[in-house]
């Protein structure tokens, strides 16, 4: 028997490839999304040591100190007295002499005429002299007045002069001073930056052979409280221990027997990597220890 | 003294420095993700591909064409022409060889009839659910994979922890992260492949149920043709 030729059969759609590219596509997204949008590192903030100012220095540089202007000499203010107003002349005090009764002789009338005339003369004459010495006395006052002036100006001018040069003198020094503080302060903030760092250093391998120690420490039965030994280790530069002494005790022997046993089973003990830092540890460690913290 | 202190915690870093099972576990992951999501384009491209061909052949068969010029049509382009018109071609052409040899008794023709169509229908409804069942194991075992690489790596992580006398967060923050990212990866190959076989055995009931009441109403037809003549 003949197996059919037209035997059905169905055929796979030629799509393989590209729903493999798709399915790397989606996972090639997957990866994007995890790395950029998750943030994966996690910063440690460096130690910060703090210094306390009673004042804080002036970090920009100081505005000139408006310099204090002098007020300038006001020689129009001071304004000297007016000149004397000169009295006027006193009016010839005369008129109620002068209309006589026609009917005087005329000698009379000449002579009292001749009087009036002298009268009007003297009275010119003294009115002039008087106007000449109020015009003396006006320009004499005048003159004073215009020395005085120029004096006060030359004053004033040498005083300002004076006082310019010492707001300079005053602005330099403060620039100077404020440029020294501001370098103390610089080194001073590196230092203790520097100081803060080994302290945090020493510090943390403090914690470490502390750690160190008391995993290692077995605690004898009747120990009560939690006692401090103190000990004086000396090292090797490598963290080797040389040897172990008791500085204070603890007043049970068999606890501080422990303590030593357990230095010395600690050999070596972490040391940090720092030379300054290393130098509290190095050659000889002064170690408080207590069983619990 | 502790050098975990100051790493990063990249992901290339965690996946790197993570022990070797924890390792191999998520490269497997890695594998059925990747394999699940190519399954779930193919089985879409397939389905879609499916559903629009037995769309067309519905609208051109109960359009009121001629059916013999329709088969000769289709049998030329079987390839192409879709689940439902191969269970079509595969029953008329039954049909027309019964009809030669069996003269007219009906049951015959019927029953051979709706048997190669049964078979033809069979065969693409499994062509159509192949790779589902990856989908399925995928999705109920790649957490348990995934769960297993971390539990092992927390392991480790605290075994680590064991041989120091101080034990911090710092020590074992990072095994910890690393075996977490398994269970991360299970659950991201899990996930996609359980959506996927749930929509797509849906979508494949459906197509099932239109092929079947097609088998139904073409045998009346064809039983039709014959009790008339």
């Amino acid at each position: 028997m003949n197996l059919p030729v037209d035997a059905p059969f169905a055929p796979r759609p030629a799509t393989n490839f590209a729903a493999g590219a798709l399915a790397v596509g989606v996972h090639a997204l997957f990866l994007l999304l995890l790395v950029v949008g998750v943030s994966w590192q996690t910063q440690h903030p460096a130690p910060v040591m703090v210094d306390v100012w009673e004042s804080l220095p002036q970090l920009q540089k100081p505005q000139p100190v408006p310099a204090v202007q002098s007020p300038p000499p006001q020689p129009k203010a001071a304004k000297p007295p007016q000149p004397v107003k000169v009295e006027p002349p006193p009016k010839p005090a005369l008129k109620e002499a002068a209309p006589k009764p026609p009917d005087i002789a005329l000698e009379k009338k000449k002579a009292e005429a001749e009087k009036l005339k002298q009268l009007k003369a003297m009275q010119a004459a003294e009115d002039k002299a008087l106007a000449d010495a109020a015009r003396a006395e006006a320009d004499a006052m005048k003159k004073a007045r215009d020395r005085e002036l120029a004096e006060q100006k030359k004053r004033d001018l040498l005083r300002q002069m004076e006082e310019e040069e010492l707001m300079q003198r005053m602005i330099d020094e403060d620039a100077a001073r404020e440029a020294r503080v501001a370098k103390d302060a610089e080194a001073r903030a590196a230092a203790g930056r520097r100081q803060a760092e080994l302290a945090g250093m020493v510090g943390e391998y403090r914690n470490q052979i502390s750690a160190k120690v008391r995993g290692n420490t077995r605690l004898p039965e009747n120990l009560q409280g939690s006692p401090e030994v103190r000990c004086a280790v000396r090292l090797l530069p490598t963290g080797e221990v040389q040897s172990v002494k008791i500085t204070r005790s603890s007043g049970n022997p068999a606890y501080d027997d422990a303590v030593v046993r357990a230095i010395q089973k600690s050999s070596p003990l972490p040391l940090p990597a720092d030379r300054d830092a290393r130098a509290a540890f190095v050659p000889e460690l002064s170690f408080v220890h207590r069983p619990k913290e | 003294m502790n050098p975990e202190l100051d790493q990063d915690l990249s992901l290339l870093n965690l996946v790197l420095h993570a022990s070797v099972p924890v390792q191999l576990v998520m490269a497997l992951l890695l594998v059925a993700s990747l394999m699940s999501w190519w399954f779930i384009f193919i089985k879409l491209f397939a389905l879609k591909r499916a559903q629009r061909l037995t769309d067309s052949f519905e609208r051109e068969f109960w359009g009121g064409g001629d059916i013999s010029a329709m088969y000769q049509r289709v049998a030329a382009e079987r390839d192409s022409a879709g689940e439902m018109a191969r269970i079509f071609e595969a029953g008329f052409r039954e049909f027309m060889k019964l009809r030669r040899q069996a003269g007219q008794n009906v049951n015959v023709i019927m029953d051979g009839t709706r048997r190669a169509m049964r078979a033809t229908f069979q065969r693409e409804l499994d062509s159509l659910e192949s790779h589902l069942s990856f989908l399925a194991t995928v999705g109920s075992v790649s957490p348990y994979v995934g769960l297993f690489g971390t539990v092992w790596g927390i392991m480790i992580a605290f075994m680590g922890l064991s041989s120091v006398a101080q034990a911090t967060l710092a020590q074992v923050a990072p095994g910890i992260a690393e075996a977490l990212i398994a269970t991360a990866m299970g659950l991201f190959a899990a996930i996609p492949a359980v959506v996927g076989y749930n929509r797509y055995t849906h979508d494949i009931d459906r197509l099932a149920n239109r092929m079947e009441s097609f088998m139904e109403e073409f045998s009346n037809i064809l039983q039709r043709q014959i009790t008339t003549k």
